[in-house]
């Protein structure tokens, strides 16, 4: 006889706390938030089942937000507690979070290595182009010659496009969001949590305090769907929407089956086994132990 | 009478054989159930380059290197030079050259007395003549079995294990240098005094400290690794990534240690037991998320093999100046658990320890080990690799209803669920918290949950104080040192007390929290106290000053820093000189 088990309906409002968010009224990030809900709704995520990390920043508080475990880390470190998470018990959901000065400046290493890798989680850049929780300071994606706190008289430094850095460390599905486009956020997060491997993607999420109420029009404005008969496996067809001046370009803009990084850390367990027993501990000692 | 103790030092260039030659050497003698202690140093190269090793070998327990060379085989005077200080020959050694070497010594260069022995041999050319070109090393060791005793055949099989491995004819090459070396020994005067005399028992175990560090990990049920090469902690590392993977678990070489200790902190919170190792300057980076796993609580070890710094320093050299890194590094009010072995055995016994600490407290616990000991190999009994094991504290199903992850607790020590549990979802933060984890700043809750993160240092004060005492109750010298400065001075306090000082030693294996009531114990009666580390500014003395009244006029202090091991002659010094004060009525001064 068999027993017909019904898995609990997860609704948006099962993932969500009751901690208020400490964002500014009409911050991006409330967007990015949203769509994780639906996101995570939409697939049925088992809350108790997923972690969801991050570093520090305004978006780094996310993971207070979300009834899953959650770990709000380190200013930079998002990616390093993910991957710790993961390797360790691959049975978990693991979804790193956090803003651009955090995953590009101070965790800019990390970046690198957990794409090139392809570490077995999603990462979403909540990306406003400036320093929000430290009130205003130029970040590496603000624009060359915007004025801020820290760049008084214009920003000296050229900007770099976390999509292209994503593409170019490795990373097997990029893809980039504006979190004034609710549908089509939820829409690219689903798809994100769905890859095998290292997803990345770049969530467009204006700062209305420190960069006016000019971002979220002008994103608005430049805001553009990929074209439906974009390669996403060509890398040279997806950094053609990387640096855009005029245009935002939003969709999936990379993705390529390749092994994930699990994938090879248990072909290097069949690998050390080779055919053998798991050893014990008292194995291991005997190795020292001159056998002549 | 025979020795029941020899010390042999080997030298030579790059290419010599000289760390094989130890290898066999300590492989050998451990397979006849002796006990071996060997270090080995090098020059500056990546690969090749000249190197020593110093193999003593012994019937009874040794703890140091000893002080006494009873034979020095050098193929390369010009090499011998560049460890001038770290390979001192006694007055009365027996110094075996090879003859074809273009630099000329003779014994008063060396400052031998007359009772030394110096004999010059054709090492090179009889490994020519033998047919295993190049292998003046096995020569070298047929000379020093033949005219010391060592076991023959246990020699011969331990030759053919390392060589004839791959190629058969490899092992009888290599076994036709060691048969053409011992044939010359037996024909050079014997020396029935220098004979190593022993009754042969069960083989021992052979590892170097960080060996046994990393099986200390892998038996307190360690799966997740984490780490970045350096100088000199990398053996734990590449054991773990040999042996982890078998055993279910996973190595990772990250990109920096910054990442190393944010795996290691996932990895704890996923709920494994996790471990990272490093040395000084990799804990400096690690820093900032000690301070987070001690804000989370997070459980995790923290190995660090101490070298020369700061920054750069001696990186394959060994120091005792990482200890204030360790007790204090990081900023706030972030208690952690510091731990040092003091030889080999021990690295298995603090690693074990740190783990079971971490685990049942949730807190970061440093091991604070050094290259002397990391690095060096020791025989050790098999059934000394025991020690319990402890696990964390996962809430129970009531404890589950209402979860709160940092509620408030007698011992500090809230129950920690394991993601995947429903029911023990939390958020966890390096922001002040409240008890159900939620970010909170206000100056009352900081305090409290301070109190809560500190509370837990006092069971562990209680439950693992652990240290050494040697010498006599009622000692007039008390000697305090830690980590690998015991070696030399159990040894120096075991002669002293045979010379009629009273000389005794404290060493405790937990740095902190302090063991101050054991310490305290210790001091009661003494007239003399000695504090012995390898740390310029005096970093343990005055770490014990902040805990202990140590009276100026009657504490002294030997301290220098690190890059040579501590030397029983040091410490002999110190202690005589201490007597000596002590019976003119002198004052001495910390």
């Amino acid at each position: 006889m068999s027993e017909t088990v019904t898995l609990p309906e997860f609704k948006p409002a099962d993932y969500k706390t009751d901690l208020k968010p400490v964002w500014c009224a009409g911050c991006g990030d409330f967007g990015a938030l949203t769509g994780l809900y639906r996101a995570l709704t939409e697939l049925q995520v088992k809350p108790w089942e997923t972690v969801v990390v991050s570093g520090i920043g305004c978006s780094s508080r996310l993971p207070g937000y979300v009834e899953t475990y959650g770990f709000n880390g380190v200013h930079g470190r998002a990616l390093t507690i993910a991957a710790g998470v993961k390797v360790s018990r691959p049975d978990l959901k693991v979804i790193a979070v956090g803003g651009d000065g955090d995953g590009l400046a101070i965790g800019g290493n990390h970046f690198m290595h957990a794409a090139r890798r392809n570490l077995d989680i999603a990462y979403f850049m909540m990306d406003n182009e400036i320093y929000g929780l430290t009130k205003g300071q130029t970040a590496p994606t603000t624009p060359t010659g915007d004025k801020t706190k820290s760049t008084h008289y214009g920003n000296p430094e050229p900007a770099v496009d976390p999509c292209e850095l994503a593409i170019s460390f490795g990373a097997t599905w990029v893809g980039r969001a504006f979190s004034g486009d609710l549908k089509g956020t939820v829409e690219l997060m689903v798809k994100a949590l769905s890859h095998r491997g290292f997803a990345f993607l770049n969530v467009m999420s204006p700062c209305v305090t420190w960069r006016g109420d000019d971002q979220f029009k002008t994103l608005k404005a430049k805001q553009r769907q990929l074209p439906e008969d974009h390669d996403p496996t060509s890398r040279p067809a997806a950094l053609a929407y990387t640096r855009e001046r005029e245009f935002v370009t939003t969709g999936v803009l990379y993705e390529v089956a390749e092994p994930s990084f699990l994938d090879r850390l248990a072909a290097v367990k069949v690998t050390a086994l080779a055919g053998m027993p798991a050893p014990t501990v008292a194995d291991v000692i005997k190795t020292f132990q001159p056998s002549f | 009478m025979p020795k029941r103790d020899l010390t042999v030092a080997m030298v030579g260039a790059g290419g010599d054989g000289i760390v094989t030659m130890g290898d066999v050497l300590a492989q050998a003698a451990a397979r006849e159930g002796l006990n071996v202690l060997k270090t080995e140093a090098y020059g500056p190269q990546i690969r090749g380059g000249e190197s020593s090793c110093v193999v003593r070998l012994s019937a009874d327990p040794i703890y140091e290197s000893g002080d006494a060379i009873d034979v020095v085989v050098v193929f390369s005077w010009a090499d011998f030079a560049r460890f001038k200080g770290e390979v001192m020959p006694a007055k009365n050694t027996v110094v075996l050259s090879d003859e074809a070497d273009p630099v000329a010594r003779n014994p008063e260069d060396l400052g031998l007395g007359a009772e030394a022995v110096w004999i010059k041999l054709p090492f090179a050319k009889l490994s020519t003549d033998s047919g295993a070109k190049g292998s003046k090393n096995l020569v070298g060791l047929g000379v020093l079995t033949a005219l010391f005793g060592l076991p023959l055949a246990t020699l011969r099989r331990a030759i053919v294990h390392r060589f004839g491995r791959k190629k058969a004819a490899v092992g009888e090459g290599a076994l036709k240098a060691f048969e053409a070396g011992h044939a010359l020994g037996q024909t050079l005067p014997p020396m029935p005094e220098r004979q190593l005399g022993y009754t042969p028992g069960p083989p021992k175990l052979l590892m170097s400290g960080n060996e046994a560090t990393a099986i200390g990990a892998l038996h307190a049920g360690c799966r997740y690794f984490a780490g970045y090469p350096i100088t000199p902690s990398t053996e734990i590392l590449q054991f773990l990534d040999e042996w982890l993977p078998k055993m279910g678990g996973a190595a990772v070489q990250t990109e920096d240690e910054l990442s190393a200790i944010g795996a290691v902190l996932g990895a704890s919170f996923a709920g494994q037991k996790a471990m990272t190792a490093t040395s000084g300057p990799g804990l400096a980076l690690m820093t900032e998320m000690l301070g987070l796993a001690s804000m989370a609580e997070l459980p995790c070890v923290i190995v660090d093999v101490q070298r020369g710094g700061p920054s750069t320093g001696l990186p394959t050299k060994s120091e005792q100046s990482d200890l204030w890194q360790a007790l204090y590094g990081t900023h706030g009010d972030a208690p952690r658990v510091v731990i040092a072995p003091s030889d080999v055995e021990d690295c298995f016994h603090t690693t074990v320890d740190a783990f079971n600490i971490a685990e049942e407290f949730q807190i970061p616990v440093i091991v604070l080990s050094d290259q002397l000991v990391g690095q060096r190999r020791e025989t050790l009994d098999p059934a000394s690799l025991v020690h319990a094991v402890r696990e964390r504290r996962l809430p129970t199903g009531e404890e589950l209803t209402n979860y709160s992850r940092y509620k408030e607790t007698p011992d500090g020590v809230s129950p920690m669920a394991r993601p995947g549990t429903p029911g023990g979802i939390y958020q966890t933060n390096g922001l002040e918290h409240d008890e159900s984890g939620r970010p909170a700043s206000l100056h009352v809750l900081h305090e409290r949950m301070n109190a809560k993160r500190y509370r837990k240092l006092r069971p562990i004060r209680d439950g693992y104080t652990f240290h050494r005492r040697y010498g006599p109750e009622d000692a007039e010298v008390g000697i305090l040192c830690w980590g690998s400065s015991k070696g030399v001075v159990r040894e120096a306090v075991r002669r002293a007390n045979a010379r009629g000082q009273k000389v005794a030693a404290f060493v405790p294996q937990v740095l902190y929290p302090f063991p101050k009531n054991e310490f305290e114990t210790f001091l009661k009666g003494l007239k003399r106290i000695l504090v012995i580390e390898l740390s310029y500014s005096a970093q343990f003395y005055k770490y014990l000053r902040t805990f202990l009244d140590l009276p100026h006029e009657r504490t002294h202090i030997f301290k220098r820093s690190g890059g040579k091991s501590l030397t029983l002659e040091e410490v002999d010094a110190e202690i005589t000189a201490l007597f000596e004060a002590e019976r003119a009525g002198e004052r001495v001064s910390a």
